[in-house]
């Protein structure tokens, strides 16, 4: 059975990994061996200087989902590189760094101090976190998209993935300005902008007034996203929105994606991207599929056969 | 992926007053394991309502882990219906433990508001368990403030641990009638000797932490905040110190009394 798949010129062992902001740099308290398995790893956010983050409250409970407004709270680009990534590296499974700019420079600055460290196969330019107070973000606007996405490729040694937001009125343009501008993938989606008050204090509950939205109270809409802009372009798309289970991966596989991240399952059941994988395997097996490929965009739109 | 995610039986649920709960998990793992302070995170549902685990204190760990809680929401409501030999999915022992008390501790003073009363008896348990080490074990008081009688509870365990425990309820129908700090008036509160720790709400937590920089008190907190993942991923449980944000979960729920910024 073959569950590789490739973006850029890299290629992953299986098509599992995790969202970004969604796994630990707690080591001590993952079972090292099970995410050795997965086929990548992706931290959270780092921006080129440290980041406190967003005052409390950071989180809220929603139907089958929650609110974060965190903050990118991490350690800065060389922070992180000296405390956080020398543990990751030695997990041994091929680490995305996800990083964000507040300008094109910053940017560019970021993918220097990250493209050539070890483990490092990939980075993902995270173009769409609604919590920052920015009135319009890179990844809904094609045009910022597009500059920025060309600046990044022409230094990054290694692919580029742009992660957009689900926030705009069409998905397809802003997918086809990354793939136009030398994007390797896309990651989609990020969380949606989304609030919740307490109505005995008549205020927001979040310190940041609103949020993102994630959880598999996104996964229909996410999924929905994920298929249109597989129509539109060639890349591969990296899934996410929600993935609680194999079945919910293997939806987006089937609608265009080329690799799943669970994310904010792992809050809830830290082994649910192991059990994604080993789901996958079960139904590779049970339905004689060979290879992963034959899955991705396999969904069947046209009429059902009439059996008569 | 966590070492620490088990699934446990539950051996007994009782009721101990209309609102609170004592749940008993047959969790081998856990024991032995488990610090004074340390929590487990509970998924009370396999669905996904609710949505978030629920984080709280071990109470005590001895054949099996006790903890102590309040049916406040949706959460302990349903923890509230588990039977014995249900299933239960656990996360733990997770989180910074208190600090055992400096040689020169002579007292030992812990305050609890409520349901902050949960990681105080293990406390205690383990200070007991020192003795028997051949350390000194220092005076035991236990300053507790509820809302009424109800709000009150395992006063014989800790008297049983040894402990001298003075109560206070708003109404006054067990103990003095006021606040906790309305105790604090009857016991000597000698710095150089003294080691105070707290839980409860952040209000009282706030009067005790004023109180302690008068008197140049030291000490330590237990908090609580709502937490996702509890494992210091996702970073929403964080609260101000003057170290700033620092997670409940992973950097906490233990923290230096001083250096909690209560807002």
């Amino acid at each position: 059975m073959n569950l590789s798949v490739k973006i850029g010129n890299v290629r992953f062992k299986n098509p599992v990994t995790v969202a970004s902001g969604t796994f630990g740099h707690a080591e001590q308290y993952y079972d090292l061996e099970e995410v050795g398995r997965l086929g990548a790893l992706v931290p959270k956010t780092v921006t080129l200087k440290a980041r406190l983050g967003n005052p409390p409250a950071r989180i809220v409970e929603t139907p089958a989902g929650m609110l974060n407004a965190i903050g990118i709270e991490n350690p800065g680009a060389d922070g992180f590189i000296h405390h956080k990534l020398p543990s990751l590296q030695r997990i041994g499974v091929p680490l995305i760094i996800s990083i964000l700019g507040h300008s094109d420079e910053e940017f560019v600055t970021l993918v220097s101090k990250f493209h050539e460290q070890r483990q490092i196969v990939a980075l993902e330019l995270n173009l769409s976190c609604p919590n920052l107070g920015k009135k319009v973000l890179v990844a809904q606007d094609p045009q910022a998209t597009h500059r920025l996405v060309k600046r990044v490729k022409k230094i990054s040694r290694v692919p580029v993935i742009a992660k957009l937001a689900p926030q705009v009125t069409d998905i397809t343009v802003i997918a086809r300005a990354a793939q136009d501008a030398g994007a390797d993938a896309l990651s989609l989606i990020n969380t949606f902008p989304a609030m919740a008050i307490d109505t005995l204090r008549r205020r927001p509950i979040l310190g940041n007034l609103s949020g993102g939205l994630s959880g598999p109270a996104i996964r229909p809409m996410a999924l929905c996203l994920v298929y249109t802009a597989a129509q539109e372009v060639k890349i591969p798309i990296i899934a996410m929105g929600g993935i609680v289970t194999a079945d919910d991966a293997l939806q987006f596989i089937l609608a265009g994606a080329t690799m799943v991240a669970v994310g904010t399952t792992n809050f809830i059941n830290p082994r649910a991207p192991i059990e994604v994988l080993e789901g996958i395997k079960k139904y590779m097996r049970g339905n004689k599929v060979k290879d992963i490929q034959q899955l991705i965009g396999g969904l069947r739109t046209e009429a059902a056969e009439t059996k008569g | 992926m966590p070492q620490l995610q088990n699934i446990y039986r539950v051996v007994a649920n009782k009721k101990l007053s209309p609102r609170f709960y004592q749940l008993c998990i047959d969790a081998p793992s856990i024991i032995g394991k488990v610090q004074p302070g340390q929590f487990i995170h509970i998924r009370v549902n396999d669905g996904l309502e609710p949505f978030f685990r629920r984080p709280f204190s071990v109470y005590r760990a001895q054949k099996y882990v006790e903890i102590l809680y309040e049916v406040i929401g949706p959460g302990t409501q349903i923890l509230s219906l588990k039977k014995k030999g249900d299933p239960l999915d656990v996360l733990g022992p997770i989180g910074k433990s208190f600090d055992m008390p400096s040689p020169e501790t002579r007292q030992v003073v812990m305050v609890a508001g409520g349901i902050g009363v949960a990681p105080f008896l293990i406390l205690t348990d383990f200070l007991r368990k020192r003795q028997s080490l051949g350390f000194d074990v220092p005076k035991l008081i236990l300053l507790y403030g509820g809302r009424t009688k109800g709000h009150v509870f395992s006063m014989k365990e800790f008297i049983n641990n040894g402990c001298a425990v003075h109560v206070a309820t708003d109404d006054g129908s067990v103990g003095v009638r006021g606040r906790v700090d309305k105790l604090f008036s009857r016991i000597d509160f000698n710095p150089r000797t003294t080691w105070i720790y707290t839980c409860g709400p952040k209000p009282m937590m706030a009067v005790l932490q004023r109180f302690a920089r008068r008197h140049r008190l030291q000490g330590q907190a237990c908090c609580e905040e709502t937490m996702a993942c509890a494992l210091g991923a996702c970073l929403g449980c964080s609260i101000r110190t003057t170290q700033g944000f620092r997670t409940v979960c992973y950097d906490g729920p233990v923290f230096d009394l001083n250096e909690i910024i209560f807002e």
